[in-house]
């Protein structure tokens, strides 16, 4: 009886996967450690993870459209070193839209190659990691940027800000959150960019302009970069030349652990939202419970790579495959 | 004017300016661990090359392997090939270079290893080491972090990229002299915070949260000491923490003048590059050379930075 229910259950059950194992995480970690589940605590991890965070809502719909997003490392790097070293030159009035327009462009050169040209994401973007890292070093020859005065501009809003109580952090994460799980869920465009990537010959067959939802996916993507960027040089008022290297990794990590089909066509924003807060919380709780680094790396990947299996097996309705 | 008189004319010179050429400079090669990714290597290329350019007695080839330690095997082989006097190299990565570098020894040209030294075992192929003493840099924090508590509190410890020669030795040089010159001062956790400004300052936002009491800081460079010092700001809780750091960074620098961090180790990539060409030379001139040679790296407080200029990276 318990197992037929559990069977009936099951399913329902496992389509909220994550939902569950993070749930289940929180619960372990608060018993180990008292800090854990303190208000401080959940709102600096939350604000830890918005970096990585608003980064992988854009590559959440790169990977949805059935593309791949490998260059959000280094041009997070190029963003942020660009909007720190012009906040001295031309004030931060300027340096904000400077950079977005020129991260933009970033976006759609991926845009172009990938949605027009029709080349391999992972091979564009792979090649665009180091294109953007070479073009960061060009820029700032290698030295490291800092803003001078950082106390009395306006810039610190971004990363070290606050409105009534909650960090504007945050408020960036959760607002461009929701903002595109409705773009994804109710509008045209959403539809269009997991049908693109479900099946992009049908697609095609049926009107929708793929290439044109392609690049805009690899703008919005871009456009999640530089708010990290504004985030991450507010919080730091620096920026070294490699700042954003293997973010690309923890971004993707992120993605994954949300579900979403690399394969393209299905996943979801809420989602990486947990995808991205687990990470965060299992490295937060892993120090707060005085475990060495190189658990980890350990964690986070057993983790994902669980949480990957779970997610395909319930899919299937099994653990192993039918084939093997 | 002939054709063939000034084909012969030209040759001479050439074959005179080469002779005379041959005879007093000397062509070092070098190649370098990663230029342009921090300010440091990229300081220290430019200082290089300044003070071959000072010297009319060397030329230089100047190449660099990008991080890659493939490329930086391919380099070892093409200087070789150059028959060049001497090769200085930046090891990419200490344990893999040593059969390059045994190579270079085999073809009987001097190796001078540079900034972090090769693993053991291509230690008998090198003609010498040039670079900081990055053990004598950590058991100087760990004097200045005793000092500055005055042999008493609980610190945390923030490292370099686990697994990286300059974040162990640090690490080793200070733990070692901070257990024995102050057994009342405890560190409570170590973790890395991968010579990264925001991920050391996601490290100790995670341990003002554990801890109640945190009396002192020690990173591995001044770049992760400023993202520690900024978590702790945010927290309200840098007054009366001591933060030390080494390397001496431009923000660290900064900090130190506002009376926010304590003290550094000041490490300079000038003295870095030019160590490393007069250590060549030293070594070309056929002068006793010892295997290793440390540059002078001092500590730095807020009490006499007055002395040393703001570091440019």
């Amino acid at each position: 009886m318990l197992i037929a229910r559990l069977k009936a259950g099951g399913p329902t059950l496992a389509k909220q996967g994550i939902l569950v194992a993070f749930i289940l995480f929180m619960i372990v970690f608060s018993f180990m450690s008292d800090r854990f589940m303190t208000t401080g605590n959940v709102m600096s991890v939350f604000r830890q993870a918005t970096i990585v965070g608003v980064m992988a809502l854009g590559v959440t719909i790169v990977v949805i459209g059935g593309n791949l997003d490998l260059s959000v490392g280094s041009m997070l790097s190029f963003a942020t070193v660009l909007v720190v070293d012009l906040h001295d030159k031309i004030g931060p009035e300027l340096a904000v839209p400077v950079m977005v327009l020129a991260t933009l462009c970033l976006g759609a050169v991926n845009g172009f190659l990938i949605g027009i040209l029709r080349l391999n994401s992972l091979i564009v973007t792979l090649g665009m990691l180091s294109v953007i890292q070479g073009l960061v070093l060009i820029y700032s020859g290698g030295q490291n940027v800092d803003i001078a005065n950082q106390s009395e501009t306006w810039f610190r809003v971004f990363g070290r800000g606050a409105v009534m109580g909650i960090a504007t952090p945050i408020i960036l994460f959760v607002g461009l959150a929701l903002f595109f799980h409705i773009l994804m869920t109710t509008t045209a465009f959403g539809r269009r960019v997991h049908a693109v990537g479900g099946n992009p010959v049908a697609s095609v067959f049926s009107g929708i302009p793929r290439s044109r939802i392609v690049f805009l996916t690899y703008l919005i993507s871009a456009l999640c970069v530089a708010v990290a960027a504004m985030i991450l040089g507010s919080r730091v008022m620096g920026s070294q030349n490699n700042v954003g290297q293997g973010y690309e990794l923890q971004v993707l990590a992120a993605v994954i652990l949300g579900g979403t089909s690399l394969l393209g066509g299905s996943g979801s924003i809420l989602r990486t939202v947990l995808g991205v807060l687990m990470l965060a919380f299992i490295q937060n709780g892993l120090i707060l419970m005085g475990q060495p680094y190189y658990t980890q790396w350990l964690v986070t990947w057993a983790v994902i790579i669980i949480a990957v299996w779970l997610d395909v097996a319930a899919k299937r309705g099994r653990l192993l495959s039918p084939i093997a | 004017m002939t054709k063939t008189m000034k084909f012969l004319l030209a040759s001479c010179g050439t074959v005179a300016l080469a002779s005379a050429g041959s005879a007093e400079t000397v062509r070092i090669g070098i190649t370098q661990n990663n230029v342009g990714i921090d300010s440091y290597q990229t300081t220290y290329e430019q200082a290089f090359i300044a003070a071959a350019d000072a010297n009319p007695n060397v030329e230089v080839i100047v190449l660099d392997a990008g991080g890659d330690v493939a490329r930086q095997i391919s380099q070892m082989q093409d200087l070789i090939q150059q028959q060049v006097d001497a090769i200085i190299i930046w090891p990419t990565d200490g344990q893999a270079l040593v059969p390059a570098v045994r190579n270079a020894f085999n073809a009987g040209i001097p190796v001078v290893v540079t900034n972090s030294n090769i693993a053991e075992a291509g230690m008998d192929f090198i003609a010498a080491f040039s670079g900081p003493n990055n053990i004598q840099q950590g058991i100087y924090s760990a004097e200045m972090m005793c000092d500055a508590l005055g042999g008493e509190g609980q610190i945390v410890q923030i490292t370099g990229m686990p697994g990286y020669t300059t974040a162990i030795e640090r690490q080793q040089g200070f733990d070692e002299r901070l257990a024995e010159l102050c057994p009342g001062v405890t560190q409570l956790d170590i973790q890395p915070g991968d010579w990264n400004r925001e991920r050391a300052q996601r490290t100790m936002e995670t341990f003002l949260t554990r801890f109640d009491q945190i009396d002192g800081v020690y990173s591995g460079d001044d770049n992760m000491g400023v993202g520690a010092l900024n978590a702790a700001i945010d927290a309200g809780r840098a007054e009366g923490m001591v933060f030390i750091g080494a390397t001496n960074f431009a923000v660290g620098y900064d900090a130190m003048a506002r009376g926010e961090y304590w003290g550094s180790v000041y490490q300079s990539p000038v003295d870095d590059a030019e160590a490393a060409l007069q250590t060549a030379l030293d070594v070309l001139a056929g002068e006793d050379v010892p295997k290793l040679n440390y540059f002078d790296t001092p500590k730095i407080t807020q009490d006499n930075m007055d002395e040393f200029d703001r570091p440019v990276f």
